[in-house]
């Protein structure tokens, strides 16, 4: 768990020295087009042919291939093969199984879902190995977004480690006094609170204190905050942004013209 | 004029009857390092949180009495103006780690970044207080990989770095090895060398005794002695209120029943004891 | 409005958020683990929501779904709607009283649950067919092929599974809440809104009896609408 939660793989190339802003703007152009462009093979072609190329061109291939197989391919097939069976529609079957039949059409429709979940994850994919978390929030920080979602988003990446292996450590120290995940159950519902009571409690009484010491460093300051590291955005980095964003607005009205 | 200056301080925690600091007078001048020692429950905690603004600002409840730092009172303040002032460092160094920042570099700006402080100037005082506290080797690391001595002088470089006219600790080496100690305490000394004023919560005389220019012995809410460290960790009436003293203390008390200790004062520490011994013999 | 939103936030509530969302993503993995059949992957939302209010349970609901997406698994993303507006309306029940006591928090429960079906169900249409990756989908399946409507279809699955689910979420979130002291609960912005008035033994057998007979209701129907 540990080492997903930074994605980011520290590299020199073009993609890593965009503007995050830049690079959060084309994961939605992404999204937003996959979704809306109104031609059946687009978001097979944008995986295929953009955002492999794109993994290259940010020296993140491995990686990038790396999560695919792992996280995104498994996930879209799992989510192919069930609306391709469980989607009533059509008339042309293709196979039974039992209940469950795939037709033509609820094959094509698991095709499209399938593609569109794998340009937006690739996406994000592409987005998080190439961007470090802070240099993003600084970067919408200094944009205007508030501080404090600064800190929630990334306390919350650090926290998260923390917490699962605490829970590590309890679940383990519950199965050797005998919690069996696959006892009866009542006995399973009954260890709910042993588990999750320590781990919980623990962490809100921390809160205050937490509090505290962000509060002694000016947290609320009413001042305007500085941020320690320039995250640069050059014309070419704004010149992309409004390239995307008439792309998206493109797709989305020829989706509603056609 | 002395920086801070407390009077007559009553406070009351919310849903609480009995006030937890009970008519505090304190004067405290420029460059002292005072340190507060009382059993648990006596207000120690209480007493830093009001220096540093907490008390009420925080905690809310119900305050009489006026604190004042550099002139400027409490009440006519705001907590976040207050804390440029004052720095607060404690115990429990995990919890003061503010889990914004990946590396101690980043953690250590954090506060300058919060006060609104231009970039250039932000590098050179987060490497000069990494270098007073001989944390520089640590600036890449993250804050979370280090063992709890080094995260107490990463909460405590975090603090120095805005400069704070007092420097308010409460218990910061309570939870460490006496190495870690002993890297916390020289922090301080040398900051008390140059001239910052430090209040310290300790309990471990004979570091007090060492360090301190005064002692203060919190009882139930008040103020029960003060004076030179020498004097108060020695005092009977310290005793008689069930403080811990240094076993250095218990045995020359001992000793000077039998008549084998001939000063009239009692040490403190293991080299005043031996010092003492020896003139005896 | 802006004074409203603003009044949810205090530095304690900006240090509870990401300890919620770590709660909710822990606690659902653990109930994964025991293999029991709800989620409870909301309780630090229903948590944040109670303690410091609407707004801030519906930034709490969105920001855990988006970082579960990032850290677990990028298919929680499309459900940050539904995981708001819990949030939100958990906390406008305990602006309204409704977190008080064991019976009050169960009617809290019932109507997080069907805010959740009210909000799940066109983004499960809309994005997926009806068909979305959940284990639940098998029912909405069977539902479709016996000839109901996708709308209908899938509303009545999630009708099946949230209720239980939202009323243990809100029951253990009151019993965490109960179980602080006092002075802990004291800093949040909202803590007025989660004191317990008559929180008593009885109270809480009734409470879970109520659950328990949902569990029965749930079941039947399912063993109704299956068997059918
Ligand atoms: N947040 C709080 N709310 C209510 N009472 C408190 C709070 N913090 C401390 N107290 C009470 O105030 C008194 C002084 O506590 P404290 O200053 O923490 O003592 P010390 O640090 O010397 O151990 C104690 O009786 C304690 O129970
Ligand atoms: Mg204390």
């Amino acid at each position: 768990m540990h080492e997903r939660l930074s994605f980011y793989i520290k590299r020199d190339s073009v993609i890593h020295r965009l503007n995050p802003l830049t690079k959060l703007v084309l994961v939605f152009a992404f999204i937003g087009v996959a979704f809306t462009f109104p031609w059946y093979w687009m978001s097979l072609s944008l995986f295929l042919f953009v955002l492999i190329p794109l993994a290259f061109v940010a020296k993140v291939s491995r990686e990038y291939f790396f999560t695919a197989t792992r996280l995104i391919l498994p996930a879209a097939g799992f989510l192919f093969l069930m609306q391709a069976l469980f989607q009533p529609i059509g008339e042309e079957i293709i196979f039974q199984f039992y209940f469950l039949d795939a037709t033509r059409e609820s094959l094509a429709f698991a095709f499209t879902i399938a593609a569109r979940i794998i340009v937006m994850i690739s996406a994000f994919t592409l987005l998080l190995l190439t961007t470090h978390p802070s240099e993003l929030m600084s970067d919408l920080t200094r944009r205007g977004l508030p501080g404090q979602f600064a800190y929630v988003i990334i306390s919350t990446l650090q926290i998260l480690p923390q917490m699962q292996a605490k829970a590590q450590t309890i679940i383990a120290a519950q199965r050797s006094r005998g919690l069996d995940t696959e006892s009866t159950f009542l006995k399973r519902a009954g260890s709910v609170l042993p588990l999750v009571g320590p781990l919980v409690f623990g962490s809100l009484v921390e809160v205050e204190e937490r509090a505290i010491a962000i509060e002694a460093r000016g947290f609320t300051s009413k001042k305007e905050k500085t941020s320690l590291h320039e995250v640069p955005d050059t014309v070419t980095d704004k010149t992309i942004r409004w390239v995307l964003i008439i792309l998206i607005i493109l797709s989305i009205s020829l989706n509603l013209w056609l | 004029m002395a920086l801070v200056n407390i009077q007559n301080l009553t406070y009351k925690y919310p849903l609480t009857k009995t006030p937890a600091l009970q008519n505090i007078n304190l004067q405290i001048e420029q460059g002292e390092f005072i340190s507060v020692i009382g059993a648990n429950g006596a207000g120690k905690s209480t007493l830093c949180y009001a220096l540093a603004g907490f008390v009420p600002h925080f905690f809310k409840g119900e305050i009489s009495g006026e604190i004042e730092v550099d002139g400027v009172a409490s009440s006519k303040s705001t907590l976040d103006e207050w804390v440029v002032n004052v720095g607060l460092a404690f115990q429990n160094p995990f919890n003061q780690i503010s889990g914004a920042k990946y590396t101690v570099f980043e953690e250590i700006a954090f506060g300058l970044e919060n006060a609104g402080v231009p970039r250039e100037q932000m590098q050179s005082r987060v490497e000069e207080a990494m270098k007073l506290t001989g944390i520089s080797n640590l600036a890449d690391r993250s804050p979370y990989s280090l063992s709890g001595g080094q995260q107490q002088r990463v909460a405590l470089t975090s603090i120095l770095v805005m400069q704070p006219k007092l420097l308010v600790l409460d218990e910061p080496t309570s939870q460490m090895d006496p190495i870690g100690t002993r890297e916390v305490f020289s922090v301080i000394h040398n900051l008390t060398q140059s001239g910052m004023t430090v209040v310290m919560v300790e309990h471990k005389v004979e570091w007090i005794a060492h360090f301190a220019t005064r002692v203060i012995a919190l009882k139930d809410g008040s103020i029960l002695t003060e004076g030179k460290p020498g004097d108060v960790l020695t005092s009977d009436v310290l005793t008689k209120n069930g403080f811990g003293v240094s076993r250095y203390t218990s045995v020359a008390r001992e000793a000077k029943k039998q008549g084998l200790w001939k000063k009239e004062k009692l040490p403190v520490t293991l080299f005043e004891a031996a010092e003492g011994f020896n003139r005896n013999a | 409005m802006l004074d409203k939103i603003k009044s949810n936030f205090n530095t304690q509530t900006w240090v509870l958020i990401p300890i919620a969302i770590a709660i909710n993503l822990v606690v659902g993995q653990i109930v994964l683990t025991l293999k029991l059949p709800v989620f409870l992957d909301s309780i630090g939302t229903v948590l944040v929501a109670v303690l410091c209010g609407p707004w801030a349970g519906a930034l709490t609901g969105a920001l855990s779904n988006t970082i579960a997406g990032i850290a677990l698994d990028p298919g929680w993303f499309p459900w940050w709607p539904v995981a708001a507006m819990i949030g939100y309306m958990a906390g406008r029940m305990a602006e309204w009283g409704f977190f008080k006591s064991w019976w009050k928090v169960v009617v809290t429960g019932f109507v997080i649950a069907l805010t959740a079906v009210i909000v799940s169900t066109p983004i499960a249409v809309y994005l997926f067919g009806g068909i979305t990756a959940s284990g639940s989908s098998f029912i909405t399946a069977y539902l479709l092929q016996t000839g109901q409507g996708i709308w209908q279809a899938v509303a009545s699955t999630s009708f099946i599974t949230e209720p239980v689910d939202k009323i243990t979420t809100a029951m253990l979130a009151f019993a965490i809440i109960l179980g602080l002291p006092k002075r802990t609960v004291g800093g949040y912005p909202k803590a007025a809104n989660a004191e317990a008035e008559g929180a008593d033994r009885n109270q809480l057998y009734i409470a879970i009896g109520v659950v328990v007979l949902l569990v029965l209701f749930a079941a039947f129907l399912l063993r109704n609408i299956l068997g059918g």
